[in-house]
């Protein structure tokens, strides 16, 4: 089924831009507990077999890739994470046992920031990060077009839109400097970052930021993120608005609901309550669910139609309903998030992570 | 959308429900109203559903015309249930609106006569093992009743205590002004001759006001004008005794030293006297239930209503009811 008008099919002389994919690992990629010391000593020292993957997820790697190459186009998937690199042995045989194929994983250097006695960089996150994206992105085909994944553990919201907004040159060196210094990022950290963002290419490629809501984090605090961010509650609402962009097909969909039913108990009623939650924030149009919904109910994946239901899709078909929410949320922002009202609500909370033993 | 501190709190109280069970709750009300408040906490949108309906029943409104709409949440609620697309209704709004709107949309089980609005209170316990709770019924679905609709109410509630408390044989209770079996008027001697002869009752006699708070009876079985007063005059005390505790902490600071001391029993006290700690009182009589919350209801009593609301659907507390009556015809 289509979900959208087909683009205009490249031309040999000009391939279709490459996607590139970048994925959080920890609570994004994997169930990775570290809530408490012992939860985070026994992640560390967790075998391949015994990491558990969030339901879905997997499916949904594969299914990019796989699409794209499909549709003629190179999808490149990598993974930046916090994490040191000495779980990575793990990490690469989790990712081979789970099948993902990945062009490329970036650790953290924790070993190395503990020998230079810079103990604050062990929990800061943030210039690490904007360092690795825009290093890949250096690295990557310069029209390559990017899809961010995080959560709502880290500040992943908050690193992916600064990353956004200075592709698109909303974001100048001076307020990202500000910025950085604002967050206590390391000042040689900083200049890194401002030296790297001043090379990236000033085109708008970011299409979407995904935050997997794995602590349940209440959507409204992303609204400050613009529409670009959207937080989703499990990878069917994920694969969904993929789907509805272009860039999943509808049996991609299909296939990881499907998932989340057999491995993960979930239920029909379950999976509709997830589309509804996604048209009512507005990420779905209702015309569009209905479309997308069909199909997955004849294959039994969702529940079939009540009555009223049914009297409500035949008023979408003949134009007479008008939902409140009758238009989707708009993809594109004008120009850079407030990141001052960002940060003065980002702060309190991320403090409060890192006290409670979450990471800022 | 009924309630003191509707959609706010029920929203909220939905949606910690949602977070710690696997209870599908569906949230009849405005839709664009009940989203505004989701958005703003932490919920589970797999397990929470939205009936959309643009009407609400005020809590000052009269009762029998209000159900007449049939865009109010609470009808659109109770239909729903009525029509098998949920099993229970929880509602926090106008109490003789939910007790109507059940009489119009669910039936009666056979051999009722009238259905009864019962409430959990704290009592005392009486020996070890016991439930911390007593049920009374009815505090409001009726005024007036004969002695039939009496032995009926401690039918319905024996079978209640049973499937909630897990109370295998609950001591009922008759409210009265006297322990002698001749008190209290025609129609209470004649329940009280009833329920003494009662197969499958366990029947402890008349209970006097004093004895409420006591473990004697674990259902208390009284017509719905005195069982209301009785329930509200519980409730005030209990708030009286709480406002008159903190004021005497201000009033001298020996007193303020003497209740940081006993903080923890106060504490204790007001958790057990706390209505929200109970959920809702079940309206009883009808194939399906309707838990009723304390229309000052804040999020943690409308969780707490809404689990009740399930386990009395898991424990399929109307077919027990309905096997009690069949038994006792």
């Amino acid at each position: 089924m289509r979900l959208r008008r087909a683009r205009t099919p490249p031309t040999p002389s000009r391939p279709a831009p490459p996607l590139l994919c970048r994925w959080d690992l920890d609570k994004t990629y994997l169930r990775s507990e570290f809530d408490t010391l012992r939860s985070l000593l026994r992640t560390a020292f967790e075998k391949a077999e015994d990491k558990i993957d969030v339901p879905g997820v997997a499916e949904l790697i594969k299914a990019l890739k796989a699409t794209a190459e499909r549709r003629g186009r190179t999808a490149l998937v990598y993974f930046v994470s916090a994490s040191p690199p000495q779980i990575g042995g793990a990490i690469r045989k989790k990712l081979e046992l789970d099948g993902i194929p990945y062009d490329g994983i970036v650790f953290k250097d924790q070993l190395g920031h503990i020998k230079r006695g810079k103990l604050r960089n062990l929990r800061e996150h943030v210039g690490f990060k904007l360092a690795e994206l825009f290093r890949g992105r250096l690295e990557a085909p310069p029209d390559a077009r990017e899809l961010l994944f995080g959560d709502d553990w880290e500040s992943d919201s908050l690193i992916y839109s600064l990353y956004a907004d200075i592709l698109a040159g909303h974001l100048a060196a001076a307020p990202l400097t500000a910025i950085l210094m604002r967050i206590r990022v390391d000042p040689l950290l900083v200049a890194e970052v401002i030296d790297l963002a001043t090379r990236v290419s000033g085109r708008d490629a970011v299409e979407r930021i995904f935050i997997n809501l794995e602590r349940r984090t209440p959507p409204a605090t992303f609204r400050l993120f613009g529409p670009r961010v959207v937080p989703t509650f499990n990878y069917f609402q994920t694969a969904v608005v993929l789907a509805v962009m272009g860039r999943l097909r509808l049996e991609d969909v299909t296939r990881i609901g499907t998932v989340l039913v057999e491995r993960s108990g979930y239920t029909a009623r379950r999976l509709d309550n997830s589309l509804d939650d996604l048209v009512r924030r507005g990420y779905l149009t209702l015309p569009a669910a209905e479309r997308l919904a069909a199909p997955l109910r004849a294959t039994g994946l969702l529940s079939l139609p009540t009555p009223r239901t049914r009297w409500r899709r035949m008023l979408v078909r003949l134009g007479r309903w008008r939902p409140r929410r009758s238009k989707a949320r708009p993809v594109t922002s004008a120009g850079a998030l407030d990141y001052d009202a960002i940060l003065a609500r980002v702060q309190p909370a991320a403090r409060h992570a890192a006290a409670s033993g979450g990471t800022p | 959308m009924g309630g003191d501190h509707a959609p706010d709190e029920v929203v909220k109280g939905v949606a910690q429900v949602s977070l710690a069970t696997d209870i599908e709750c569906v949230l009849v009300g405005d839709e664009s109203r009940i989203q505004a408040v989701l958005e703003g906490v932490s919920y589970n949108p797999e397990h929470i559903s939205i009936l959309h309906s643009r009407d609400a029943i005020g809590m000052a409104e009269e009762p029998r015309e209000a159900v007449k709409r049939r865009d109010a949440s609470l009808v659109v609620g109770v239909r729903a249930v009525a029509e098998g697309r949920a099993d229970a209704v929880v509602s926090a709004g106008n109490t003789g609106a939910c007790i109507l709107a059940c009489a119009k949309h669910f039936r009666v089980l056979r051999g009722i006569r009238r259905a009864a609005l019962a409430s959990v209170y704290p009592r005392q316990r009486e020996h070890p093992g016991q439930d911390s709770l007593a049920l009374i019924l009815d505090v409001g679905a009726t005024v007036r009743c004969d002695a039939e609709e009496l032995v009926q109410f401690a039918v319905m509630g024996s079978a209640y205590a049973r499937r909630i408390s897990k109370v295998s044989s609950p001591a009922v209770g008759l409210l009265n002004m006297g322990s002698e079996e001749m008190k209290g008027g025609e129609t209470l001697v004649e329940a009280h001759r009833r329920l003494r002869q009662f197969p499958g009752i366990n029947f402890v006699g008349n209970v006097e006001g004093n004895e409420l708070v006591r473990g004697r009876a674990d259902v208390i079985v009284c017509e719905g004008f005195v069982g209301n007063v009785a329930l509200k005059l519980i409730e005030g005390v209990s708030e009286v005794l709480y406002d008159i505790t903190s004021a005497a902490g201000e009033r001298r600071v020996a007193w303020r030293l003497g209740l940081r001391l006993l903080s923890r029993g106060i504490e204790r006290l007001r958790a057990l006297t706390d209505y929200t700690q109970y959920g809702g009182s079940p309206i009883l009589g009808f194939e399906h239930l309707l838990i009723k919350c304390h229309g000052r209801s804040e999020a943690h009593a409308i969780r707490n209503a809404v689990k009740v609301a399930a386990k009395a659907v898991r424990d399929r507390v109307p077919a027990e009811i309905a096997d009690a009556v069949t038994a006792s015809r």
